[in-house]
């Protein structure tokens, strides 16, 4: 099975998060205010090379930059 | 075959009194025509091994209908609505997309990241994604954000097609 969104570098992983984030945006008000604090997420991370921290990246960012690489790799 | 059944027929028309009383421990026999549905959320358990009749799953191979006894399988879960048959009646729940587990012995696990009952959803916040949604596949973002958009759409349109 061949999905659209894998030829676009998307993960499967990313694919869920997108299709919650949807899900969650079409609920009522009240229940949705509650659903949403779920699809937040801040995270950073550094490479670690030779004892030394290199820079630090933010994830969701860098996974983007991944998903734009790998569609020009061919979608792998 | 039919030497089998004579033996059979034997069998029963032996007397109780003559049989060795047979020691023997195992499950209880379970209700034959009840499959256990656990249906979990990363943050909830909708149901927990609950008995239910029937379970109708949005397979990314297509829907399918799962009773008591299923072959075993595991289904990739498009965007959809399951239908979950009570005795008490039906239900349906719209999930983002997960993974159905159908396990020997009547056990059926459905793992989602997010799960609400139909009457949970709003229709006007649905429109309004979808028209917004299109916006963005017709128009000229990059193809990470087109193919997004196109995921949305997908969801959305799965939604509204049992919203009306």
């Amino acid at each position: 099975m061949t999905f659209a969104w894998k030829a676009a570098g998307i993960t499967y992983n990313r694919y869920l998060a997108v299709a919650a984030r949807v899900v969650r945006r079409s609920l009522k008000e009240e229940k949705r205010l509650a659903a949403e604090r779920r699809g937040q997420q801040e995270l950073r991370f550094a490479k670690w090379s030779n004892g030394k921290q290199g820079d630090m990246k933010n994830l969701a960012q860098a996974n983007q930059a991944a998903a734009v690489e790998s569609a020009a790799a061919g979608g792998q | 075959m039919n030497s089998l059944r004579i033996a059979r027929a034997a069998v029963r028309v032996a007397p109780r009194a003559l049989r060795a009383p047979i020691q023997r421990r195992g499950y209880a026999e379970a209700v034959g025509d009840k499959i256990k549905l656990s249906l979990s959320l990363p943050h909830q358990s909708i149901y927990k091994s609950q008995d239910v009749i029937q379970v109708n799953i949005p397979a990314e191979s297509g829907e399918m209908g799962v009773l008591a006894g299923h072959v075993p399988s595991i289904e990739q879960l498009a965007p959809g609505f399951v239908e979950i048959i009570e005795e008490s009646g039906s239900k349906q729940f719209f999930l983002s997309g997960g993974f159905a587990v159908v396990q020997p012995n009547s056990v059926l696990s459905i793992n989602a990241v997010e799960g609400f009952p139909i009457e949970d959803f709003s229709p006007e916040a649905v429109r309004a994604q979808l028209a917004e949604a299109q916006k963005v596949a017709n128009g000229n973002g990059s193809e990470q954000d087109i193919a997004e958009a196109k995921i949305e759409i997908q969801v959305l349109e799965a939604l509204q097609a049992k919203l009306k």
